[in-house]
């Protein structure tokens, strides 16, 4: 994609019916601009209200991850990835440790492996509620963020618990986690889980039913399937046009295979199926929650066996997991030293950002805000 | 207080008028003040917060250095803005605002101007300040506050016809356009249960009117940044946000006094030695509170939604109503 | 019109609900045990192994040690530490490899300062920086 603006002309047209002359006008959104979530720009070409064209312009955090990795050894990596999509930095934790112990065939003692997907499914959830929160700001909804917040912020809590930290919590280690569960930790991630699904019900009370809300979003940011394959869409993009894709299920890693759940699904592919979908899906995360709860062992290791220095076998991986915006996969190649010869991420959040010039075309200012926001897309995790 | 328009000019009562009109400035500005406070406060209580807290007991004081940071600050100006444009708009957008007021009967005997016309001096005076805010988003030179200005333009004409159409139901069981006579009309029952189809386009339409949620799309906060005023700062911002806080003040006596009742006490409770003017802060605070709680629930409006709404949605049941009012009247009179 | 009706409802419940704010600067927060915060040093435990400075994902410990003052004794002694607030990302590697616990994280985590220069901690600001520490490493 040419990040040239030049690529844009503005015509300007005289209507011999009316005796008007209209305009073309260049708006420039961002990169501060309130509903762009972070430093995002997005040029658009607009008559009127109506959007013409637009060219999204990112790069405005992009800190090469991919080629500062190519310096570090394989466990300085991953407070890096924490800062890709720092809205679910335990998914990010996850895929290096994952593509690392791929590579070099660890086993994960089940203990670890529990708490992983207990903290990913939290972190999903998480993610979720900050989507959901902000999302209803950009709509103009101002309460459900503040009560997403109070929600999230008991993740939070029971992640600084758990880490030492809020939000990049290099938790995960090749091997296995950092950390075993404080006492009493586990009751009490129980103990949220009960109160969340109160809670849900509440948002849907909030801002589901809401006729305003609903009319808003019915229909706008429409794409069917195949536009979503050819534009490499995953995750709620991909699941909103009706294609049941989801790795936890089709390619289970982890422990995902023990737990029973539901890959939500939406025929429709605009906006209110997206919204419909993320909600279903921290519903689903709950359930795993509950049965990963259940099931957690009672005692038993949290670290593999693991060499002193990590040095993956000469030759490529790639893995491919889950994140709450989609597939998140992570390839490196390794020449068998101790550090990575080139790392690359799939970052999904870039991959679906990449439909939004044709899904805004024709629609107008206030759809922008919305379609955008229900790409879910991290900054961080864009421009990596 | 009426009757010093009927005495003849003098020293006296010119003065007595102005210091009436400062005190009602000084009034409005008050509840300004505290409409502000209160609307954190109450939307923070609704978010689980405590709203503001910070400055003086309980974050009393905290719009009053707000409004003095903003009376402090560099009254800044974009360099390509039409000049002036730019410092005539804000100005445009208050005094009408501000002007409304005088027709206001806040109690028997509090009022400025008893005029015949009362329903039509608010409607006429108050559809000036549209134009402040167009030519705040034209003056500007800014793109956000260009688009921000034309759907208030788009949007306060639209809304101004079922709001005026919803009154005429009003007017019609009243046979007056006199404020006053419309309170006084109301002493068996209120407008708001014959006339409850007006009232809830009247409700919907001024909401419009005043640019509130869930009808904010000229300031649009996710959308435009803050549209029509996004280049003002300062006192002229100060205006702005006066003006609009100084519609909520005269569209909730307004509402109080077309549809809630004025000044009269509810549920026959005349017998209860209270001044009229407190049952009508009581209503007209209901209102502002009103304007709160629709704040902290509602998403906005999509922006070509709006005017569908007003002309597919409102226009028609306001029609009805009308319609039905005037059958009725006429039925009651004899004459269908 | 029920679902905007049901909105109004959810708000209005929660005027009286219980809030969440904390008052932070005024009500210290406080932090569960495992917290990151600000590293405390202390030298009498270093072995100036190096470990710290190499694991650090972003380069920000720098330390220089010195022969052991006592020639009975064999080793070094550290001589400088410094620990580069504006870059380290407190994750928490350094205290991992320490093999004898000489770093270890503390629940202290307030780093604002008016220049950027205070955030440049030698060893006697992190050997003094020795409330709150960690228990668990």
């Amino acid at each position: 994609m040419s990040m040239n603006l030049d690529m844009i002309s503005l015509n300007s047209e005289f209507s011999e019916g009316t005796g008007l002359r209209t305009e073309e006008m260049l708006l420039n959104v961002g990169p501060q601009h309130p509903s762009t979530h972070g430093v995002f720009r997005l040029v658009v070409k607009i008559d009127g209200e109506t959007i013409k064209e637009s060219l999204p312009v990112i790069g405005y955090l992009h800190r090469g991850t991919e080629k500062l990795a190519e310096g570090l050894n394989y466990t300085q990596i991953i407070p890096y990835t924490d800062r890709m999509d720092y809205l679910s930095a335990m998914t990010n934790n996850y895929v290096i440790c994952h593509a690392v112990e791929t590579m070099m065939g660890i086993q994960i003692p089940e203990r670890a492996d529990f708490l992983r997907v207990i903290v990913m499914e939290m972190n999903r959830i998480a993610s979720h509620l900050v989507w959901w929160g902000t999302y209803l700001l950009d709509i103009g909804a101002m309460s459900p963020f503040l009560f997403a917040f109070r929600d999230r912020e008991m993740i939070l809590e029971l992640f600084n618990e758990l880490c030492g930290a809020r939000l990049t919590y290099n938790y995960m280690r090749i091997g296995g986690v950092k950390w075993d569960a404080p006492p009493g930790w586990i009751e009490k991630v129980k103990e949220f889980v009960k109160h969340l699904k109160k809670e849900i019900e509440n948002y849907h009370a909030l801002v589901t039913g809401n006729e305003i809300f609903i009319n808003r979003l019915q229909g706008i940011g429409k794409f069917d399937a195949k536009t979503a394959i050819d534009y490499s869409l995953s995750g709620v993009m991909l699941r909103s046009t009706g294609v049941k894709w989801d790795l936890r299920k089709d390619e289970p890693y982890s422990v995902y295979n023990r737990f029973e759940f539901d890959v939500p699904t939406a025929t429709e592919g605009d906006c209110l199926a997206r919204y419909q979908l993320r909600m279903a899906e921290i519903e689903q995360s709950l359930r795993i929650l509950e049965q990963a709860l259940g099931q957690f062992p009672e005692e038993g290791e949290i670290m593999g066996k693991v060499p002193k220095v990590i040095r993956p076998p000469q030759g490529e991986t790639f893995v491919r997991i889950e994140s709450p915006r989609g597939e998140i996969g992570c390839y490196i190649a390794s020449n068998g030293k101790d550090k990575p010869w080139r790392m690359k991420f799939r970052r999904p959040s870039f991959n679906n950002l990449q439909i939004l010039p044709k899904l805004l075309k024709g629609e107008n200012i206030s759809n922008m805000v919305a379609i955008l926001g229900s790409i879910d897309i991290v900054l961080g995790e864009v421009d990596a | 207080m009426t009757d010093l328009l009927q005495q003849s000019t003098s020293l006296w009562n010119v003065s007595m008028f102005i210091v009436a009109a400062v005190v009602l400035l000084l009034v409005v500005l008050f509840f300004v003040t505290y409409a502000i406070y209160f609307e954190r406060k109450v939307i923070g209580w609704m978010q689980l917060r405590t709203g503001p807290n910070r400055v003086g007991p309980l974050g009393l004081l905290q719009t009053v250095v707000d409004v003095t940071k903003l009376l402090l600050k560099e009254d800044t100006r974009p360099k390509d803005a039409d000049k002036a444009l730019y410092a005539l708009a804000p100005v445009l957008a208050y005094a009408p605002a501000f002007a409304v007021l005088a027709v206001m009967p806040f109690s028997e005997t509090i009022q400025f101007a008893d005029l015949g016309i009362g329903v039509l001096y608010y409607m006429a005076l108050s559809s000036i300040t549209v134009l402040g805010v167009i030519t705040a988003g034209w003056a500007s030179n800014n793109k956000y506050s260009l688009i921000g200005g034309m759907r208030s333009a788009a949007q306060m004409i639209s809304y101004e016809v079922p709001l005026v159409m919803s009154v005429l139901g009003v007017i019609l069981m009243t046979g007056s356009m006199n404020l006053r006579e419309i309170v006084e009309a109301q002493r068996d029952i209120w407008n708001v249960i014959p006339q409850i189809l007006g009232f809830c386009v009247f409700i919907v339409a001024a909401q419009a009117e005043l640019n509130r949620t869930p009808f904010d799309l000229p300031e649009a906060e996710s959308e435009l940044v803050a549209g029509y005023h996004v280049e003002y700062s300062g006192f002229r911002f100060a205006m702005f946000m006066l003006a609009e806080y100084v519609y909520m003040f005269g569209m909730g006596s307004l509402v109080t006094i077309l549809f809630l009742g004025g000044w009269l006490a509810p549920f026959g409770l005349d017998f209860l030695p209270i001044p009229g003017i407190v049952w009508f802060i009581l209503k007209f605070l209901l209102y502002v509170f009103f304007q709160f709680w629709i704040r902290a629930t509602m998403p906005r409006f999509r922006a070509d939604q709006l005017l569908p709404f007003a002309w597919k949605g409102l226009l028609p049941i306001a029609l009805v109503n009308i319609l039905i009012t005037a059958v009725v009247i006429s039925f009651q009179n004899g004459t269908l | 019109m029920l679902g905007f009706a049901k909105g109004l409802g959810y708000t209005f419940k929660q005027l009286t609900a219980k809030k969440v704010t904390h008052f932070y600067p005024d009500v210290p927060y406080p932090m569960p045990p495992r917290f990151r915060g600000i590293q405390h040093f202390s030298p009498e435990k270093c072995i100036v192994c190096n470990q710290c400075a190499r694991i650090c994902p972003t380069e920000c410990i720098q330390l220089t040690g010195k022969p052991h003052p006592d020639p009975e004794k064999k080793g070094k002694i550290i001589d400088t530490y410094d620990i580069n607030f504006e870059i380290c990302i407190l994750c928490d590697l350094c205290t991992e490899v320490c093999p004898t616990n000489a770093i270890v994280m503390t629940n202290n985590f307030e780093l604002a300062t008016y220049s950027r220069d205070e955030l440049f901690k030698n060893l006697n600001w992190l050997d003094d920086n020795n409330t709150n520490v960690r228990e668990e490493n």
